[in-house]
């Protein structure tokens, strides 16, 4: 079955058309994040909203540039991502917030991800499970160095892609308890260091796809340096900021953006 | 009864702390161990038990090994292993595999970012959602050095299998449907190579916070859309381009330390 596109010949759920975004897009998780980002880019623009998905384009170095929402989770991420393809974009990095998994991770610190555990079942649908989740090469070298030009505290390493929130955050209240807890245990053995929803998905399409993406997520720190005083909690919400995200994204953006210029 | 004492020399590569340095090449096959130590100075051998053959050198005045795993996880999960334990910290998975992609030219070269975990060793260390991935500064290495000494390359993702004949003649498998349906999966998610280490290593090194990387000759290519695709059986280059990465990681560290 050919793919599904509205009466206007827009993509069936993103609503988008061949050249309304360039070949590079943000994708962060939350629709409301979107006109955030695209205050970064020149001469930013409101392109579309269906469902969780909102467009909006831009320039960088005078390259166009975009960013989409995903929605929460791989099923709505994979969707996102296979119609943004249909229509031209190569360029991939997912933005947006997580929870640190290492002892010792500070709130504020950003994950720059080089692979995703798949505990999730959208990426099945397309590859056996042995096949490594992992970003481009290209992209975690240009959002490294990204971070470095934004000054912002950077780990590099695996991320869990999960698609049960409250699984993972209250694992004692579910039937599975033991093993999500099982599991969680072997993923911080693993060594991954952030939580989240959507990248596993985004890897393994891009894969398959031959497309380059990569991840930058802000960490709310770890388990053992959450706050406790009124004080700490303070110092938490001024660093708990998406923009240290953000400027990674768009710092490690504009790298990728002059290598392929040259 | 009395506390067991671990012995000082590791019971499989026969060697104790001290024996190797931080950086160790790992070939599979014990006959390349020879040729590797040739590229270093002052190569001595160090042992030479089962399939598992250690020799150290230097480069640029700091220490350096190669051990060889022999062929497949198992054994080169026992190799690592026993490497960490004496001090190991930065391994480099050295060797030959056919290509997977139609466009790959036998002579070039596989730099392995990530590994398919087609095996049952991993498994007993991580739930096979967890990704076996190398790490990214022994990998940008691998590849500056493929730059440098202009030799062509592509990154990307090895299909590390336990099976070397239910790769090369499927079709006699009792599984063979299984076996050609997950070789295509694999060729159409972009994998470069197919060898049969490095998803074990990558998963210790992640486990252990220690640093991995492989790269392999792509010697063949029973994939290409070349019918007369020939043969690379030269090492010259993957040995020159191995040495030239360990010696940017050695640079980068001296920097960092």
């Amino acid at each position: 079955m050919a793919v599904r596109k509205t009466k206007q010949g827009a993509q069936h759920h993103i609503h988008l058309h061949k050249g309304d975004v360039g070949r590079y897009v943000l994708l962060p998780g939350d629709p409301g994040r979107c006109e955030i980002m695209a205050e970064y880019f020149d001469k930013p623009k409101f392109i579309v909203q269906n469902r969780e998905y909102v467009t909006y384009t831009g320039k960088l170095l005078g390259q166009k540039v975009a960013v989409t929402s995903t929605g929460i989770g791989c099923p709505s991420t994979a969707i996102a991502v296979e119609e943004l393809i249909a229509i031209g974009a190569d360029t991939f990095i997912r933005v947006g917030t997580s929870g640190g998994i290492q002892p010792g991770t500070k709130v504020g610190e950003v994950a720059i991800v080089t692979g995703a555990i798949r505990d999730e079942g959208t990426s099945l649908h397309y590859m056996p499970i042995e096949f490594p989740a992992v970003a481009d090469i290209d992209v975690i070298q240009a959002l490294k160095e990204g971070a470095i030009r934004a000054k912002v505290p950077y780990r590099l390493g695996i991320t869990q892609s999960k698609d049960s929130f409250y699984g993972e955050v209250e694992p004692e209240r579910m039937p599975m308890a033991d093993h999500l807890k099982n599991r969680w245990k072997a993923w911080v053995d693993g060594g991954a260091v952030c939580s989240e929803m959507e990248s596993s998905v985004l890897f393994i399409i891009s894969s398959i796809h031959r497309k380059r993406a990569g991840g930058v997520m802000l960490m709310a720190g770890s388990a053992d340096t959450q706050p406790q005083t009124e004080e700490e909690f303070a110092e938490f919400h001024k660093l708990f900021d998406v923009h240290r995200a953000i400027s990674t994204a768009i710092e490690g953006l504009k790298i990728l953006i002059e290598n392929d210029l040259k | 009864m009395g506390k067991v004492e671990f012995p000082e020399v590791k019971y499989h590569i026969q060697m104790k702390k001290g024996d190797v340095g931080r950086y160790v090449f790992l070939p599979g096959d014990p006959g390349r161990t020879d040729h590797i130590a040739k590229l270093f100075d002052n190569p001595k051998l160090m042992a030479s038990n089962r399939e598992y053959r250690t020799f150290t050198g230097t480069l640029l005045g700091e220490k350096v090994s190669v051990t060889s795993t022999g062929i497949g996880g198992p054994s080169t999960a026992i190799a690592v292993e026993e490497l960490i334990a004496i001090g190991a910290d930065t391994f480099i998975r050295v060797g030959t595999s056919g290509g997977m992609q139609p466009e790959q030219v036998p002579g070039e070269l596989a730099i392995c970012l990530a590994a398919i975990r087609d095996e049952g060793t991993s498994m007993a260390y991580l739930p096979p959602e967890f990704p076996a991935v190398a790490d990214i500064t022994v990998t940008q290495a691998l590849k500056l050095a493929a730059i440098n000494l202009n030799v062509p390359y592509r990154v990307g993702i090895t299909q590390s299998k336990d099976s070397f004949y239910g790769q090369h003649e499927p079709e006699r498998m009792p599984v063979a449907d299984h076996l050609l349906q997950r070789w295509k999966a694999w060729k159409m998610g972009g994998a470069i190579c197919s060898e049969m280490e490095a998803a074990t290593l990558f998963i210790l090194g992640n486990i252990y916070r220690k640093r991995t990387g492989g790269i392999m000759l792509v010697a063949a290519n029973q994939e290409s859309d070349d019918p007369n695709v020939g043969v690379v059986e030269e090492l010259d280059d993957l040995m020159a381009v191995s040495i030239e990465a360990l010696k940017i990681l050695i640079k980068l560290d001296k920097k960092t330390v």
